[in-house]
């Protein structure tokens, strides 16, 4: 199949998705917390297709130095795709206009959940690399970065997650791929405080009317909970399984001691 | 492992002012991943904030006029005024000293300090200090008894050793590190180092 034939109406055939999914489906999602040994606090999100990574470094020292906030601590988020990472041909690397945009947005959602009153003087550096991309890059990025900044025990109000909303061909649709967000009338990326329900992010692109905009937030709002089961999972499995390894090495009544004794 | 809570569980529904917790509404939320117990939230992994009285070793990264700046392996500086000290150090040394108070942005002024000759030094997170210490220094005195060196812990989270059989006291302080979050943590610790560090 060809995708530059593809149309609108395509996407939706007898109540499903192009990928089978129905209208309130999320992607396949795998989070895995500490990926990168260098980095003080990491994450990688499997969103997918999409592959983003996720390091926190600080806080440190502010630098450049005339940016130092003595009352609280300064972020530094910055997202990045990979040249490589789109279907279309290889861009050139580094920040462009877009990327520019969605790091001073996720910089925003992070300065709302991160105690920064805390570290007055330093700067925090939350760096989001997208390396695969399929749509929905920058709440994969967050989310991801969200789990590194837990992973850096760095203190926060609250892990943020999020997911979009489309509509296409006339349905309100969870997660939207890359073709339905391309083809599609109209998507909202959102970020939520999942404990509280605050909005962090939430840019809309085309037109909704005020129903639809209510229906997305809600298919929004109960998918970020599943997010977020998920990446407490994420976090907590480096320590259960150093509990499970000396639970079950204790349970076995082992012969260790009395060799040592022995030897 | 229930009592194992990430960012933005609650801790208590009274407020509280500790490390790691936030408070909204009255009730005491945690910031950072951690283990709860009777209400009180002991965090996992961050930063470490200097408070008056503690013993920290510090690394010498700048000298001035006033005295010298050092590296506390935390967001925050220490510094030493000449004013206190008849001794002068270089950048690089390895210094303990004591924290006398901390200003309102986190900068820590530091007393008694005293350079460290030889030894290796080690970093580990200033959360797990208290368990490498253990009650009243007893997981000290068993790391100095098997691994017969000297062992000072900075409440910062750096280690320094010297003398003895120091790569056998880093691996058992690496060992408690990973496995501070799991109880009997001493009768593992004693078994491991009557072993000679095999596992």
């Amino acid at each position: 199949m060809s995708s530059k034939k593809l149309t609108e109406g395509d996407l939706i055939k007898d109540g499903k998705r192009l990928d089978g999914r129905g209208f309130e489906d999320l992607r396949p999602l795998k989070i895995t917390a500490g990926v990168l040994k260098q980095a003080v606090g990491s994450a990688l999100v499997e969103w997918g297709r999409n592959k983003a990574y996720a390091a926190v470094y600080g806080p440190h020292e502010v630098f450049p130095k005339h940016l130092t906030d003595t009352r609280k601590a300064r972020i530094n988020a910055r997202y990045i795709m990979a040249p490589f990472s789109g279907l279309e041909e290889h861009s050139r690397s580094g920040p462009n206009r877009r990327s520019i945009e969605i790091s001073k947005v996720a910089k925003h959602v992070f300065e709302n959940v991160v105690l920064t009153h805390l570290f007055p003087k330093t700067m925090i550096d939350v760096h989001m690399e997208v390396v695969q991309s399929d749509g929905g890059t920058r709440i994969a990025s967050i989310t991801a970065a969200s789990v590194a900044l837990a992973d850096a025990g760095i203190p926060m109000r609250d892990l943020v997650c999020g997911v979009s909303v489309g509509k296409v061909a006339g349905h309100m649709v969870l997660d939207p791929d890359k073709y339905e967000d391309n083809l599609g009338s109209s998507d909202i990326p959102m970020i939520f405080a999942p404990r509280n329900g605050e909005v962090l992010l939430y840019q809309m692109d085309g037109m909704l009317s005020k129903d639809e905009v209510r229906t997305a937030m809600e298919m929004a709002f109960s998918a970020s909970k599943k997010i977020r089961a998920l990446q407490e999972q994420a976090l907590k499995k480096k320590y259960l399984e150093v509990f499970e390894r000396i639970k079950t090495n204790e349970n076995v009544p082992s012969a260790e001691p009395s060799e040592v004794q022995q030897g | 492992m229930e009592n194992l809570i990430v960012p933005g569980q609650i801790v208590s529904e009274k407020p509280q002012r500790a490390e790691g917790v936030y408070v909204e509404n009255g009730k005491t939320y945690s910031a950072v991943m951690g283990l709860t117990h009777d209400e009180r939230l002991v965090p996992l992994k961050g930063p470490y904030f200097p408070k008056g009285g503690d013993y920290i070793i510090g690394l010498v990264k700048e000298s001035g006029f006033y005295g010298w700046m050092l590296d506390l392996h935390s967001p925050f500086e220490g510094k030493i005024s000449s004013r206190d000290t008849r001794e002068t150090f270089e950048i690089g040394d390895v210094v303990s000293a004591k924290v006398l108070s901390v200003d309102e942005v986190g900068e820590a002024l530091l007393m008694q300090p005293r350079r460290f000759w030889g030894g290796e030094v080690m970093e580990i997170e200033p959360t797990k200090v208290p368990r490498v210490v253990g009650r009243n220094a007893s997981m000290i005195a068993l790391i100095k008894q098997h691994a017969n060196c000297d062992v000072f812990v900075g409440q910062n989270g750096r280690i320094y050793l010297k003398g003895g059989n120091t790569a056998l006291a880093a691996i058992a302080i690496l060992k408690i590190c990973n496995e501070a979050h799991v109880s009997g943590l001493t009768d593992r610790m004693a078994l491991f180092l009557q072993s000679g560090g095999k596992e």
